[in-house]
């Protein structure tokens, strides 16, 4: 599903290039459960951007679903990504001027979904994650868990084939997520999502399946479970 | 995707009250102030435009070149309307009118019709007043007929039928039948009339011959061209017209006319020639001006306040980039918001205007408009006009903030407001530059006004009551009998006072080289008591006097101005010398120093002045201030015990006088009003944006704090920026500002200079609107908690 090969981003800084990642090779494939994990500035959230397609590298390549995706145009390439990656964020973003129902709503209208099938979708999100009571909240009203559930509902309302989440659980405590996990172990096992996440903890790399080690821009090792 | 972006349009706008409020009050306030203005340049433009026939009708006006000087006409001789139909076959139709202040009575009603107009009887076929009643091929045919227009056939008439009945031209000593009543002509006319008598009864009855008088001015003359006449030709050929009917007169009085066609659309506001109201193009444009600039900086705050919180919607953008919006959605949507603002401030703007009208119609001194749905398509107009502000106004932030990438926002640390700083600092420069001129054209133009009000005119208008006997025969009666009451310092018959209207007499003069010099002369008929009771000074010579009897028949006395354009180095000279004018002759007895009978807009005149009782209409009374009512009280007793068929009405020469500025004076209040609403508003958009500032500089203050800043170095800090701004815009205001007063105060013979305090006034009054603006909100930040805004990061 995804291909990756020979990726490196750097910045320079007066004449010395420093290196954010450095000649990272990485195949995943459809249905897998992958967590990135690294000390801070090792370029996990970097690459996981990469993979998002909301940064790109300064050399290599990169195939998304067999297409080469820096082949594509900007616009193609917002379809590809709209229609098959959500993104989970450690710090929610939400948009606090909409309820919760809205912004669960708001992929799909991108989406250009019928307002119909819009209210179905949704209506069918709230129900599975509980929330029925909660829609009409905004994300100010709601505590931090139940936040990143929203975040979550969104990031799987359009129905991506990738979930990418960045610290997912990094705001929350242990109890929050410990939820969070189990909740993305059922869509990765149930609903064959694939999902990679970049974690700081331990305990929640474990759901991963396939655990990766950055350390200065490199992929220092590989655990497979 | 609407109804999303609506929704959370509404809930930006509600969330940030505040700055939707300074948005929401700025783009009202200036599309109000331009909406106004609209109306006014709009109803200035639409004068004489009414007329179905309006672009086939020119006046007649004229150019009388004496050996003198050349006299600027507003209309020709008598003679030229009934022989320029018969000479030319393009012209479909001539029509002279002429104004008066007719008596009219009709039982025990009477009035003094002071907008009556004498017109041929081809009037209803070339303008489009409304006849009500009456057939307008005919109604001005026949010697006295009138025609009222509905309110003045309503004081007579009541709600009876009007036509065929008479009424008594008191003056003229007729009876004159109305043959029809006219609907009130609009505002918008310059030909203005509350009765018309048929012009038949001058040329057939009262003075015969009138319509082959070519030597004798004192009319209007429009003229209808028949379709598809160009108007160059037909002037081309009226010089040979002169010559060919009446080349022999001219010759032997020696003023050679020439006639010019101006368009009857130009009349109002481009004609140059005296008429019975004139508008200014250049004060149209200056409005339109200043409505375009009032705009601009209305519009810049949006931009400004959108801009300098683009970081708050930054997030928003990230994630709904992430989610899927590719930048031609977002930027519709933010275009959207801004228009929803200008569509809120368009209802409010409808609102408030309705509520103003009523006042800026006061302020202009005319009826600009009913009211705001009086015409639909200046609704629509406007509401174009708001959706494409918001169109405008929101490209370039819609712009900035659609794109944001979103790795870069949602990483948190988004560093703010560093984008389009400068762009922001050039249009607070700009707001403010538009604000100082506004303040300094302000100030100036009061100063003008000021500066005509309290300049020494040469003689003195305190305390004189002005009537009109219309030339009552009990008129010296009248006079004498005022004469005799407690608390009159004095009385004195004239033809003129200074500031209405004189007479001009073709005039003989002996100039310096012995030669009887043919001019025309602005002539005052005075009585002995004139020059004294006026304190006119005298510089040569004498004035008049009853021991001399022939003062009263072969005196004249000139102004400096007149002794100067005969030719004489010094006033002493002249005396002596002979004159005549009018029928009249005798030797110039003394000269007076020139006193401004005329408008400080206007250089002082040649004059002349003479003995002449029936001449003297007017009657001047120099009151006491002592009891003030009873006198005038004790003056109409007189009036109605001696003329008692007129009604008595008065005033006062100062007030009078000063009715000459009345244009120039509602300009200086008008333009008040629109620079006080260019300062609230860049005001407005300065508070915005101070209050922004210090908020994104929160953390920086408390910072300072904790290392030791005091409060003022706070206050200091925040203002500083700011007022460097203002002072930018001052030295760009300044010089642009004197360049196109400068162009303004050409217009008046009289005028100030334009002094450097000006400026430093305009300056100051800028910079501290702006401190006071801006401290405020340094203030607050500066005295807050630093613990509190280091706990924010």
């Amino acid at each position: 599903m995804i291909k990756i090969e020979h990726i490196s981003k750097w910045i320079n800084l007066g004449n010395i290039r420093n290196f954010i990642l450095k000649d990272i090779n990485l195949n995943i494939g459809e249905g897998e459960f992958i967590s990135v994990m690294g000390p801070s500035g090792s370029g996990k959230s970097t690459l996981l951007n990469i993979i998002g397609m909301l940064d790109s590298p300064s050399e290599g390549n990169y195939e998304f679903m067999d297409t080469d995706i820096y082949k594509l145009k900007e616009k193609q390439r917002s379809n590809l990504y709209k229609t098959h990656i959500g993104f989970v964020f450690q710090a929610y973003h939400l948009i606090d001027e909409l309820t919760v129902y809205e912004n669960i709503e708001t992929p799909l209208i991108y989406q250009n979904i019928k307002s119909s099938e819009r209210k179905a979708i949704v209506a069918d999100i709230i129900d599975r994650f509980q929330m029925v009571g909660k829609k009409d909240l905004f994300p100010t009203q709601l505590s931090g868990g139940q936040q990143q559930l929203v975040g979550i509902a969104r990031a799987l309302v359009a129905k991506p084939k990738l979930i990418l989440a960045d610290e997912p659980t990094g705001n929350l405590n242990s109890k929050q997520g410990e939820e969070i996990m189990e909740l993305f172990t059922t869509l990765n096992k149930q609903d064959g999502v694939t999902i990679i996440q970049v974690t700081h903890s331990e305990k929640n790399a474990s759901y991963g399946k396939r655990i990766i080690h950055l350390l200065d821009g490199r992929i220092e090792k590989t655990e497979t479970k | 995707m609407l109804k999303n972006y609506f929704k959370i349009a509404f809930r930006n706008l509600w969330r940030h009250r505040v700055f939707s409020f300074i948005n929401i009050l700025g783009l009202t306030v200036g599309m109000t102030a331009c909406f106004l203005i609209f109306l006014y340049v709009h109803f200035e433009l639409s004068y004489d435009s009414f007329h179905s026939k309006a672009n086939r009708i020119y006046r007649v006006v004229c150019d009388i070149k004496t050996p003198t000087e050349v006299i600027k006409a507003g209309g020709p001789s008598w003679a030229v309307g009934p022989h320029i139909t018969q000479d030319f076959p393009q012209v479909e139709a001539a029509v002279r009118t002429t104004d008066d202040e007719l008596l009219v009575r009709k039982g025990n009603v009477k009035f003094q019709e002071l907008n009556s107009l004498w017109a041929d009887s081809a009037f209803f076929g070339m303008f489009d007043f409304k006849l009500l009643k009456g057939n307008p091929k005919t109604v001005l045919q026949e010697p006295l007929s009138i025609v009222f227009s509905e309110s003045a056939a309503k004081k007579y008439f009541g709600n009876a039928d009007p036509v065929g009945q008479t009424v008594l031209l008191t003056g003229e000593g007729f009876t004159a039948k109305i043959t029809g009543v006219m609907k009130d002509i609009p505002e918008n006319s310059t030909v203005k009339a509350d009765m018309l008598v048929s012009m038949s009864t001058l040329t057939r009855k009262l003075n015969p011959g009138l319509d082959d008088q070519w030597g004798n001015y004192g009319n209007s003359t429009y003229v209808l061209l028949k379709p598809g006449t160009r108007p160059g030709d037909l002037q081309a050929q009226l010089p040979a017209f002169l010559e060919r009917r009446n080349g022999t007169e001219m010759k032997k009085i020696n003023m050679y006319p020439t006639l010019f066609l101006e368009p009857l659309k130009d009349v109002y506001l481009r004609s140059t020639r005296n008429g019975n109201s004139t508008g200014n193009i250049n004060n149209v444009y200056i409005f339109s001006w200043v409505a375009v600039f009032i705009l601009l900086i209305a519009c810049f705050n949006f931009v400004n306040l959108t801009t300098a919180r683009s970081a708050e919607r930054a997030k928003e953008v990230g994630i709904r980039k992430v989610v899927g919006a590719v930048k031609g959605q977002l930027t519709g949507q933010f275009i959207g918001e801004s228009v929803l603002l200008c569509a809120i401030s368009f209802i409010l703007t409808l609102v408030s205007t309705a509520l103003l009208l009523p006042s800026f119609n006061h302020l202009a001194g005319k009826t600009i408009s009913t009211g705001i749905f009086e015409n639909l398509n200046f609704v629509l107009i406007l509401f174009l006009a708001a959706i494409g502000i918001g169109l405008l106004a929101g490209v370039y932030p819609a712009l900035v903030l659609s794109s944001f990438k979103p790795v870069t926002v949602l990483k948190g640390r988004f560093s703010t407001g560093t984008k389009g700083q400068l762009l922001r600092k050039a249009l607070v420069i700009a707001q403010f530059t538009i604000s100082i001129a506004l303040i300094i054209a302000t100030i100036i133009v009061y100063n003008q006004m000021n500066y005509m009000r309290r300049q020494d005119l040469g003689f003195n208008k305190d305390q004189m009551m002005v009537i009109n006997t219309n030339g009552d025969p009990a008129k010296d009666a009248f006079r004498n009998a005022v004469a005799g009451l407690p608390n009159i310092k004095g009385v004195a018959m004239a033809s003129s006072v200074p500031g209405g209207g004189n007479p001009a007499a073709y005039s003989e003069i002996e100039n310096v080289k012995g030669v009887l010099q043919i001019a025309n002369l602005d002539l005052y008929f005075v009585d002995f008591d004139y020059i004294p009771q006026f304190k006119i000074k005298m510089i040569a010579g004498r004035a008049f006097s009853p021991d001399f009897q022939t003062d009263t028949t072969q005196s004249m006395i000139l102004n400096e101005a007149a002794v100067k354009m005969f030719g004489y180095t010094s006033p002493a000279q002249a005396v002596g010398h002979r004159f005549k004018q009018w029928g009249r002759e005798g030797r110039i007895i003394g000269v007076m120093k020139d006193f401004h009978f005329r408008s400080l807009q206007l250089p002082i005149k040649p004059l002349s002045m003479r003995i002449e009782p029936n001449g003297c209409n007017l009657v001047a009374i120099k009151l006491s201030t002592q009891n003030l009512p009873k006198t005038i009280a004790a003056i109409e007793n007189k009036w109605n015990a001696l003329i008692p068929a007129r009604p008595f009405s008065y005033y006062f020469l100062d007030e009078f006088f000063d009715k000459q500025y009345r244009t120039e004076e509602r300009f200086g209040k008008l333009f008040l009003n629109f620079s006080v609403l260019a300062i609230i508003i860049s005001c407005l958009g300065l508070l915005g944006l101070a209050s922004y500032s210090t908020m994104q500089r929160t953390r920086e203050i408390g910072i300072r704090k904790v290392l030791g800043a005091s409060v003022p170095n706070i206050v200091n800090l925040l203002s500083r920026e700011f007022l460097k701004l203002v002072a930018i815009a001052i030295l760009i205001a300044s010089p642009v500002a004197w360049f196109a007063m400068h162009g303004w105060l050409q217009d008046f013979a009289y005028r100030i200079e334009i002094g450097w305090w000006i400026f430093l006034i305009a300056g100051l009054i800028a910079v501290l609107i702006a401190l006071a603006t801006v401290s405020f909100q340094a203030i607050k930040a500066a005295i807050a908690n630093p613990v509190k805004s280091l706990r924010v990061e």
